[in-house]
This record gives structure tokens, C-alpha cells and sequence, in this order.
């Protein structure tokens, strides 16, 4: 057997892999990842110097010193202790669950996943149709300087009402994102439909244009600059009209409300792709376009109401990003967009997968920054460990979905389909 | 005959794969220089058990025996060697090539040491071998300007060329005209006189007895027994592949016609390159009759039905429908409207092939009011739609979890079969609705097919098997070309007649079709 049909007979069992062999899979890849990030620093170690760069600060050699030895192995000048580093990235993002739960790095962790939740699943709705929305980043940014900057008009005028204007606010400005967002990705959704446009490219091109309008919007006092800053950003929005922050210190950009609305929201789409004629639409469009047009299906009707779909709940990831995270719309926002599609792709464009690969990818983030805080190792080698999590992971459910797209996979265990091949068109 | 040694002979192979015993220690003995037809339902195993001769498979236990040697084959490659040839269903040719060509490809001669393919030394083999066995083959035409019949002929000079005394043929009668079906048979007895030796694979019974010297029966993966081809009946051989009796003939009563449910005026349609697949095609199908459309398959039947069908604009004419307009209604409204449709391309478009049977039981009425409620899918009532599908057609393995990949054709058909005709339709558009299915479930699908029509619904029935058409059509026009040649009535019609039709020409007594087709209607 050739390398060639070797890596044809994997490709094929990885996509015609079960539900549980695919948890094993991104299992083994996870501690693969770690085992090759161990040796990265490893090897990192040993070329700095001990003396100046302390291995540790924060628990030095805690866990090799007491399992093999670790005096023994920093004598031979491994100066970074890959235990130490992990036990960082993973339990850092945690902060001290134990006694105080509502820590400022879980308060982080959470933010993050919530946000990556709604980009995660904005991706996941789209990939379903077997449409490619590159643009969520864009989407999100329309979404969030929508929600800021009408927001900004409105709240002042209902600020003084308390509770009742939260009531009103906060789902007028999650309203605006979708809206926004939806209409932004409708764009590269008709262009495909009627144009036979190709949405990657459209939708990469989309989001120059979004973060370049933003820019141009928030950057000019005559539009929507707030005058009392210097920085490119909208005037804050007052606090009845954003998420409210209970539990969690003020000062954690957390909202257990939001994390919630983005569990039901997850839960929502589940329930529409699996449940709906709408939803069995969009996933038969995705899986066989020609079965989708037999079974009655409008195809450019689905690709740009999937599209649109898409694009809203970009959007209100956008709007949360601004009402829980911002407090107003400023330029420069993070990519959660493309750190989405990662999301998706790493939970097999399932919407309640997102949610587990939303919080990986949360506790990744916030962990690493627990990395560089409290230990000496370098920022770069702590993203080039994120990277290799996220790389690994993800890797499998790509080929799978690039083997489901591109190659023609009989399942080898089924002498049926082969016989059917052979002799079932007879005529 | 002229020598009686055995050529091949399989001892005792079992082939298996997870879940299924596709051969179940098989036997078989084929006799040089003779014609050895495998006859089964689908599934049967008979392609496996040629794989394994063939060295696509290896088998998990037994022997292959050939010319009095075991053998072990890894691939096919020392099939070959071994002298055997196979000739698959789906042709293995490069289109821009030449006959020639395309048969010394991979084994052409050399010249100058190696570095040069002599061609003209190719050419004189592949005349010299044609000639040899009296096929009437052009070696300088090339392969996209020859018909179907010669492929397959270029096909079978190639494994010649390769050095095949066991020649296996793979379903080869399913792309051929009946005439070309003859020329075949033809083929077949001068190789055998020169000695080869040739394995057919078929479930048609009549092919098996007519071609064949020996017919060795295959059911479930077993033997159930070799015949000679002179000393047995029909009857017998269905009775051996379904392990029961089966009526073989349909019995079509007397239509009971009403209003006209479909009508198609002046049809004319593209194909998927824009070249005019069907032109002005006018006819009628009312309640209560099955209109039958016969011909070569790609003589423009499947744009004509994709067209009727809603999956293809037509480029002009009209298609009514229950007396509305309908040439341009999108598909759904067609579904609405009760036209049930079993498409040619089951595993393109008729299912989907990752949903289980639940979620391709619905498709197409997934927003109707029998499963969607209230915008919400009743998926408890799916599964029992998709459950009483599976048990009243028979479809195996009876679990509508299956994925529809994990379906054999046969199968896969009988659940389309199936969820169109409980669709409760005001016409069924078939399309080959038995293609691959056993003749058990052919005799099934085809009652069912005249109780709708005798419920007094119309049948557009659109297949490439003579006697399906002829036996089930009340009115059958025959399209060649693009364009129906004659609308004739299938009773008074012979098969020499349907056979030229066919192929483009009027046997004697039939005029060209406008004046056939007013009186077919007028009947």
C-alpha cells in the first residue's frame, strides 16, 4: 500500500469516525499537544540562564522537584519546569476556585467564553449550510458599533428609570447586534446566492470594510467620537444599560447573565437545527445541495437566510462584547471573530459543542496570562503552547471536514454499497 | 465446448465484513472455454466473489484455483498475470484518447531502447487481436466518437491485449440497446470458440439463460446451486435466487383512465452543457394510467423528468399540472401539490446520505403538515412514518437508525420507493423504480405501482428495462434522441420493434410520431 493510499484509508476513517471515537481523538491530540509543549519548554529552558531568568516565581519546581528529582534536572540548567507551566495555563485560568470562586481569572475565563460562544456558533450555523462565513469577525464589529453608538443616543434619556430601563435596554441593544450583524452578512449571502459570488472572498473583503468604517465612525467628533477622550471610541453608556455585573467583583468585565443568555442561546440553535423544518433545510442544504433541491429546498432562499442567521448572532456577540466587556464601542477589537471559526471548526460545528471549545479556548486565554504573570516564561513560548492546543485539537475535525467536502469515502466496512456500486445501477 | 478442464475454480470462499458474510464458503467451477453467468439479487455477493477472483479483495477463507495452481492475488495486478480480465460496469477509458490507445495504455510497446511508445507496433496488435476475434472495431476512432456497444468491446480488447484467457464481466448488458445486447452475446461465443473463458454477472434471468453455457445462482453470500443453462426454466432459476416462488409476469389489467393529470406541450429542454437534451416533447398522462417513457438511457429521459419535475427550467414549452400551470412552480410547490417523484440518482439526490431513514423519511414534506407543526418537526411522528416504510417495503436491515450510506442500493431504493409512493400522490414520476432492487421486492413495487394507478392516480413511469415498461405502461412512448419516436401500445408492440425505435429507426408500418401520438391520446 502506497503513502498515498495510506493517508487516503485515514482520511476516510476519520470521517466516517463515531461521536466517541471522535472524543478520543481530540482527547489524545490534547495530551499530544501537551507532551510536544513539555519538550518546547524543555528545550526553551535550556537556553536561557538559570541564574537570571528564575525558573518559576510563582511555584518554583513544585512539581518536578517532588516527583524526579527537579534540583537534580535544573542543575543540568532546564530552567523552565513544564509542570509548573501547564499547571499555569490550565488551573491559572481557574484562579483560586477552592476558596474564592469568583476570582478575577475565572471572571476572565468566562468573558471570554461567552463572547467566543456566540462567534463559535455564528460560524458552527454557517459551516452547517456548507457556507464558509469568514466575515463573523466583521459582523461582530458592525454589531458592537450598532449596539454602541444607538445606545448612546437612547440610554441617557431612560437612565434615571433603574431596573426598568435595563428591562428595555439591554434587549434593544442585544436587538441592534443581531440586526446589524445580520444585515452585514445578508450582503455576502445574496452575493453568492444571485451572484454565485464566493462568500470567502466576500467575506474576508467585508471585514476590511467593517473595522475601516468603524474606525472612520468612532475616530471623528462630528460622527460618534466621544469628545472627552483621546482615545478612537464612542462615549460610555450608562450602567443601567449595560449587563448587570452581580456576584463578581465590579471591576471583572463578567456577567453571569450573559454567560447564561449564551447557554440558552446555544441550546436555541441546537434545538432550530435539529428541530425545525427550517433547520432540516439548512443541514440537508449542507450536507447534499442536490437532495436539498429534490426535497423541495430553495437553495439561494437557505444560503442567505443561513447567512443572515450567521451574521446576527455575530452581531450580538458583538453587542455583548460592548455591553459587558466595553461599557461603550472602542476600535481595536480582539479577534474573536477568527478565533471562532476555531471554535466551530474544534467542536465539529456542533452548537452545543461550541460551548465546551468556547470554554477551552476561554481558559487558554485568561490562563496564559496567568503564565506571564507568574512565571518567567517568555509571552511568545506561551502562545506558541496555545497555539499548539488549538493546532492539535483542531486538526482532526479539519481534515474530517475537508475529507467530507472534497473526497469520496466509501465506508470500507460495507460490502452492501460495494455491491451496489458494481451491480446496483443494473438496468 | 471443446475441452472440458476446469479454467477456474473457487473452493470454499468466505468473505466477510464487519457485520455481514458477503460470501459464505462459496464453490465455484467455471469450465474453459465456456460462458458461466452468476445470477443473484442484489447483494447477493456476486461482485464480491469476483473481486476476490479478481484481487480486490481477499478473502478470509478458501482457495482460488487457477488453471490448476492456487493462488494467492494482493491485487489485481496479479489477476492479470494470472490471466484474468475484468471488465467493470462503469467503463475505463479516456475519452480524447483512441481505441487504440486506450488499449495499449499502461502496457504499450517500446521503442528506441525504451524511451519511445511505437505506436504503430500497438495499432497492429490491436488490429491483429481484433480481427483475431471478429470484433468490428475502428483502432484510429476515438473514444468519445464510438458508441456504448464498442466501448465496451475496446473494453474487453484490452484485457485481451493484457493476456486474459478468464475474461469477467460486470453487469455488462445494463448501458446496451437490446440489439447491442445481441452483438455482446455474439462476442462472447466466438471468444469462447477460440477458447477464453468468460464470467458474466447478472440478475436479469433471461440474459443468463440465453448467453450462458452454466449458471451458477448466488443468495445471501451462498451457492444455492449451478444449472445448465438448456435444461432450465425461468421459474426455476427466480425460485432459486429469491428462495421462493415468485409470479414473474405482470398482470396489468384494463386502465380505468379520467381527467388529464399532467400535461406536457411542446417540451423542450437543455442539458447540464446547454446542448438541447429533449426537443418539443407534447404528451398526456391522465388518472388512472401508466404512461410509460422506454429508450436508451441518456436519450434525454432524465432532463425531461427533472424538467416535469421542477429540478430543470425548461427552455420552452409548457408542463401543466391538475390543470395549472406549472412549467416554472418551484419544486416545493410541486411536492404540495401531490406529485411524488423516485429520482434516477437515489444516492444524489433521492436520500440523504449521512440523515438516518427518520430524517430522509421527510424529505420533501418536511414543511408540510403531517411532520412540521407549528414550525417545530414532529420527529415521533417521522419515525413511525419512516418505520412503516421500512417494514411494508422490506427494507434491510429493518431499523430506521440506519444511516442511508449504510444501505445497499437495492435497499436505498426500496425506501424511496416507498416514502414517494406513501406520499398519497396525485402522480408518481418514476424513474427506474426497481433498478437494483431483488425481483422479490420488483414484483412488490410494481403491484403497488398499479393498485395507485387502479387508485386512479397517473403514473409517469421512465425506465430502461424493456419489460418493466412494456409490462406495466397502458400508453409507452420510446425516446430516442431527445425526442419521442413513437407513442405505441405496449401490448401489440414487439421487442424488435421497441429495439429499433431505440436506436433511432422506424420498423416497417410505423409513421413518424405526431400522427402516433394523436391517436395514442385519443385511444
Amino acid at each position: 500500500m502506497s503513502a498515498a493510499d495510506r493517508a487516503h484509508d485515514l482520511l476516510g476513517r476519520l470521517v466516517h469516525a463515531s461521536a466517541f471515537e471522535r472524543f478520543l481523538i481530540s482527547t489524545s491530540a490534547l495530551l499530544l499537544s501537551v507532551f510536544i509543549g513539555a519538550l518546547i519548554i524543555l528545550g526553551a529552558g535550556r537556553m536561557t540562564d538559570c541564574a537570571s531568568a528564575a525558573y518559576t516565581i510563582a511555584v518554583p519546581g513544585k512539581f518536578v522537584t517532588q516527583f524526579v528529582g527537579g534540583s537534580a534536572v535544573f542543575s543540568m540548567g532546564f530552567c523552565y519546569d513544564p509542570f509548573a507551566v501547564y499547571d499555569l495555563l490550565f488551573l491559572g485560568a481557574l484562579g483560586d476556585v477552592l476558596s474564592n470562586p469568583l476570582n478575577g481569572q475565572f471572571a476572565t475565563t468566562l468573558a471570554e467564553t461567552t463572547i467566543l460562544m456566540f462567534t463559535g456558533v455564528a460560524v458552527a450555523v454557517a459551516f452547517r449550510a456548507d457556507i464558509f462565513n469568514i466575515g463573523v469577525q466583521g459582523q461582530l464589529v458592525v454589531g458592537a458599533l450598532t449596539t454602541g453608538v444607538v445606545l448612546a443616543f437612547v440610554a441617557p434619556a431612560l437612565a434615571g428609570l433603574g431596573l426598568l430601563a435595563t428591562v428595555v435596554l439591554l434587549p434593544l441593544g442585544l436587538l441592534l447586534g443581531a440586526v446589524a450583524g445580520g444585515a452585514y452578512a445578508a450582503i455576502p449571502g445574496a452575493l453568492k446566492a444571485y451572484a454565485d459570488a464566493n462568500e470567502v472572498i466576500t467575506t474576508i473583503m467585508l471585514n476590511f470594510v467593517a473595522t475601516s468604517i468603524a474606525l472612520f465612525l468612532v475616530s471623528r467628533e462630528k460622527f460618534f467620537k466621544d469628545p472627552a477622550s483621546f482615545a478612537n471610541q464612542t462615549v460610555p453608556l450608562p450602567d443601567v444599560a449595560l449587563f448587570p455585573k452581580f456576584l463578581f467583583r465590579p471591576r471583572d468585565d463578567v456577567s453571569l447573565l450573559a454567560f447564561a443568555f449564551a447557554v440558552v442561546v446555544l441550546v436555541g440553535i441546537w434545538y432550530l437545527l435539529q428541530h425545525t423544518p427550517f433547520g432540516y433545510d439548512l443541514r440537508t442544504s449542507g450536507l447534499q445541495p442536490d437532495a436539498a433541491e429534490y426535497g423541495g429546498v430553495d437553495a439561494d432562499r437557505t444560503i442567505v437566510s443561513s447567512m443572515t442567521l450567521s451574521g446576527a448572532l455575530a452581531g450580538i456577540g458583538g453587542a455583548v462584547y460592548v455591553l459587558m466587556v466595553l461599557g461603550n464601542f472602542q476600535t481595536g477589537v480582539p479577534d474573536y471573530g477568527f478565533d471562532g471559526i476555531t471554535v466551530s471548526i474544534l467542536a465539529g460545528n456542533n452548537p452545543l459543542g461550541v460551548g465546551f471549545a468556547a470554554l477551552l479556548f476561554g481558559v487558554l486565554k485568561s490562563g496564559s496570562i496567568v503564565v506571564q504573570v507568574g512565571s518567567d516564561v517568555p509571552p511568545t513560548l506561551v502562545g506558541v503552547l496555545r497555539g499548539l492546543i488549538i493546532l492539535f485539537v483542531a486538526m482532526p475535525e479539519f481534515f474530517r471536514m475537508i475529507g467530507r467536502k472534497f473526497g469520496s469515502f466509501d465506508r470500507p466496512s460495507e460490502p452492501a454499497v460495494a455491491d451496489a456500486t458494481g451491480g446496483g445501477s443494473d438496468e | 465446448m471443446t475441452q472440458t478442464d476446469t479454467a477456474v475454480r473457487l473452493e470454499d470462499i468466505t468473505k466477510r465484513f464487519p457485520g455481514v458474510v458477503a460470501n459464505d464458503s462459496v464453490d465455484l467451477h467455471v469450465e474453459r472455454g465456456s460462458v458461466h453467468a452468476l445470477l443473484g439479487e442484489n447483494g447477493a455477493g456476486k461482485t464480491t466473489l469476483m473481486n476476490v477472483l479478481y484481487g480486490l479483495y481477499q478473502p478470509n477463507a478458501g482457495r482460488v484455483v487457477v488453471d490448476d495452481e492456487a493462488r494467492e492475488f494482493s491485487s489485481p495486478r496479479d489477476a492479470i498475470d494470472a490471466g484474468i480480465g475484468m471488465i467493470h460496469q462503469h467503463f475505463m477509458l479516456v475519452d480524447t484518447m483512441t481505441v487504440a490507445e486506450n488499449i495499449a495504455l499502461g502496457n504499450e510497446p517500446r521503442k528506441w531502447g525504451g524511451l519511445a511508445v511505437d505506436r504503430e507496433a500497438a495499432r497492429r496488435e490491436v488490429v491483429e487481436l481484433s480481427e483475431r476475434y471478429g470484433f468490428d472495431v475502428d483502432p484510429d476512432q476515438t473514444i468519445a466518437d464510438v458508441s456504448v456497444g464498442v466501448q465496451q468491446r475496446v473494453e474487453i480488447l484490452k484485457a485481451l491485449y493484457r493476456g486474459a484467457d478468464v475474461l469477467i464481466l460486470d453487469e455488462p448488458t445494463a448501458v446496451l440497446t437490446p440489439q447491442e445486447v445481441e452483438d455482446l452475446f455474439g462476442v462472447l461465443d466466438e471468444l469462447t470458440d477460440q477458447g477464453k473463458t468468460v464470467i458474466f454477472i447478472t440478475h436479469k434471468l433471461g440474459e443468463a439463460m440465453h448467453a450462458a453455457d452454466d449458471v451458477t445462482v448466488l443468495r445471501d453470500g451462498k451457492n444455492v446451486g449451478t444449472v445448465d443453462a438448456d435444461e432450465t426454466t425461468r421459474e426455476e432459476l427466480a425460485e432459486l435466487m429469491v428462495g421462493r416462488e415468485v409470479v414473474l409476469d405482470v398482470e396489468s389489467t384494463e386502465p380505468d383512465v379520467g381527467e388529464t393529470v399532467l400535461d406536457v406541450d411542446a417540451l423542450s429542454v437543455l442539458d447540464d452543457r446547454d446542448v438541447p437534451a429533449v426537443t418539443d416533447v407534447s404528451f398526456l398522462v391522465r388518472e388512472g394510467e401508466v404512461f410509460g417513457v422506454a429508450g436508451v438511457d441518456g436519450n434525454g429521459q432524465a432532463e425531461l423528468v427533472e424538467a416535469i419535475t421542477g429540478l430543470r427550467e425548461p427552455e420552452s414549452g409548457t408542463v401543466e399540472f391538475d390543470g395549472r400551470e406549472f412549467t416554472d412552480a418551484p419544486r416545493r410547490e410541486r411536492i404540495d401539490a401531490g406529485m411524488a417523484y423516485i429520482p434516477e440518482d437515489r444516492q444524489e439526490r433521492g436520500l440523504v446520505m449521512d440523515f438516518d431513514l427518520v430524517e430522509n423519511g421527510i424529505l420533501g414534506s418536511q414543511h408540510s403538515p403531517q411532520f412540521a407543526s407549528e414550525a417545530t418537526i414532529d420527529w415521533d411522528g417521522a419515525r413511525a412514518h419512516a418505520e412503516d416504510v421500512v417494514e411494508e417495503y422490506d427494507v434491510r436491515p429493518p431499523n430506521a437508525d440506519n444511516d442511508a450510506v449504510s444501505l445497499s442500493g437495492g435497499n436505498q431504493q426500496k425506501f424511496i420507493v416507498g416514502r414517494e409512493f406513501e406520499r398519497d400522490p396525485r402522480l408518481v414520476v418514476a424513474t427506474h423504480p426497481t433498478r437494483g432492487v431483488d425481483i422479490g421486492s420488483q414484483e412488490f413495487i410494481h403491484d403497488r405501482l398499479l393498485e395507485l394507478r387502479d387508485e386512479g392516480r397517473g403514473v409517469l413511469l421512465v425506465s430502461s428495462k424493456l419489460d418493466e415498461v412494456q409490462g406495466l405502461s397502458d400508453r409507452l412512448a420510446v425516446m430516442h434522441d431527445g425526442d419521442v419516436m413513437a407513442v405505441v401500445d405496449p401490448d401489440d408492440v414487439t421487442e424488435e420493434e421497441l429495439g429499433l425505435l431505440m436506436a433511432g429507426e422506424y420498423p416497417e408500418g410505423y409513421e413518424p410520431r405526431s400522427e402516433r401520438d394523436a391517436a395514442g391520446v385519443a385511444q
